[in-house]
């Protein structure tokens, strides 16, 4: 479970790093805790594009709703896990 | 990797925390396809969109679409006409569910007991002179005695090329009835002679907005990069025209490949079901748009474009904060 997680979490950095094109950083150097908000200075229609290529990389819906919540990789990740485990 | 507190010390990055989690989705409603002024260059009557739909007058009508605006998503109602004020109750179905913006000619005033804390755009076309020419009469004499003291409206004074030199004039009647002002720039939709602006005028106007910007910080709601993106349709090393445009309704926006832009944006006619194509005229050259909401949002939807330098991130939240500013998410 553990493994998953992580290799979640550096698909995620790894997708987030090609739709905002984030240079100077990798998918393993990309801190997972790091504020997409207040850091990278994420707004809601970069939410909205990277939770498509969410959904279709994993067969989930992110619910808009739950975007302010979505505000770390890690989170993002845990997110994504426990959906997959609920079979959403 | 460039992050925002790497790039900003501890004073700035409060500012941008601020603002970074605002989340602002406006769209725009045409209230009423009347108004009680006809204005040389007014877009909503050069381009012939009274004419395009019906007004709807059924009130609860009205209601109902809020409703389904909300479900949308919508957390900031831009309210226009026509003049908006001529249907009081059109605008009470959007104050009693959201934050509403209404932009006015001031010749009405909104009765306050009714929508005490609604932010009001009062328009002023120039000195009155510039006013009468345009616009038939002098508006400030009436808006200036119904809006004196009021801290929930604000002049946008738009600026033309016959007001350069003159704008302080204003700027200082403005401020002694105690208002702020933000400054945009007429776009000349009918072509008035003399109202269009020249490249050199444009030079200049930037100087003066500059200086009164220096001069009245505490009156004027502006920030110099705005004046900048304004006066020369340039952001970063991009042009502003259709292609970059960030106020195109939703519903009719086929651009490919697709800008950023405001999300879910839609400019609805007033038989709220009609959409316009844009947040101004449809019959508007973009490459010569001056629309400030648009300008403005032009700068805000590009954040990440200007996570490079600090000074481009300032100018970010200086326009940023302008806007929330001026439609009430954060105080003056």
């Amino acid at each position: 479970m553990a493994t998953d997680i992580q290799q979640t979490t550096t698909r995620i950095a790894e997708i987030i790093i090609n739709e905002l094109k984030l240079e100077d950083v990798t998918p393993e150097t990309f801190d997972a805790d790091l504020d997409l908000v207040d850091e990278i200075g994420i707004d809601s229609m970069d939410l909205a594009t990277i939770a498509l290529v969410l959904r279709d990389e994993y067969g989930i819906r992110i619910d808009e709703d739950d975007y302010p919540k979505l505000t770390t990789v890690r989170i993002i990740a845990e997110y994504i896990s426990t959906k997959l485990a609920e079979g959403k | 990797m460039k992050t925002v507190s790497s790039l900003l010390d501890a004073d700035w990055y409060e500012r941008y925390k601020k603002i970074s989690r605002l989340n602002i989705r406006s769209s725009i409603y045409d209230v009423t396809d009347r108004c009680n002024l006809r204005c040389k260059g007014c877009f909503f009557f050069s381009s012939g969109e009274h004419e395009r739909a019906a007004e709807e007058k059924d009130v609860a009508k009205w209601h109902t679409f809020v409703e389904k605006e909300m479900d949308r998503g919508v957390n900031l109602a831009i309210l226009i006409g026509g003049e908006p004020t001529l249907c009081l109750d059109r605008i009470e179905a959007f104050y009693k569910r959201l934050p509403t913006f209404c932009a006015t000619n001031g010749l009405i005033k909104v009765p306050r007991d009714r929508f005490p804390d609604m932010m009001v755009g009062l328009s002023l076309w120039g000195d009155e002179e510039d006013e009468k020419a345009l616009r038939g009469q002098d508006t400030f004499k009436i808006t200036s005695a119904n809006y004196a003291g009021d801290p929930h409206a604000y002049y946008l004074y738009t600026i033309t090329p016959k007001q350069l030199g003159k704008t302080e004039k204003i700027i200082r009647k403005i401020s002694d009835i105690g208002l702020k002002v933000h400054m945009q720039l007429l776009s000349n939709d009918e072509d008035v002679n003399g109202f269009s602006w020249k490249p050199e005028e444009l030079v200049a106007i930037r100087e003066e907005m500059d200086a009164m910007l220096d001069a009245h910080p505490q009156t004027v709601i502006s920030s110099k990069y705005y004046h900048k993106v304004i006066t020369t349709g340039k952001m970063l090393d991009r042009t502003f025209g259709w292609s970059e445009c960030p106020s195109v309704t939703i519903l009719r926006d086929n651009r490919d490949p697709q800008p950023k832009r405001l999300t879910n944006f839609i400019r609805w006619a007033s038989d709220l079901k009609t959409v316009h194509r844009c947040c101004t005229s449809e019959t508007r050259d973009c490459s010569t748009c001056k629309d400030g909401a648009a300008h403005m949002s032009w700068v805000m939807v590009n954040k990440r474009a200007h996570i490079k330098t600090a000074e481009d991130l300032q100018n970010w939240i200086e326009v940023y904060e302008m806007f929330a500013k001026l439609y009430q998410f954060i105080p003056w």
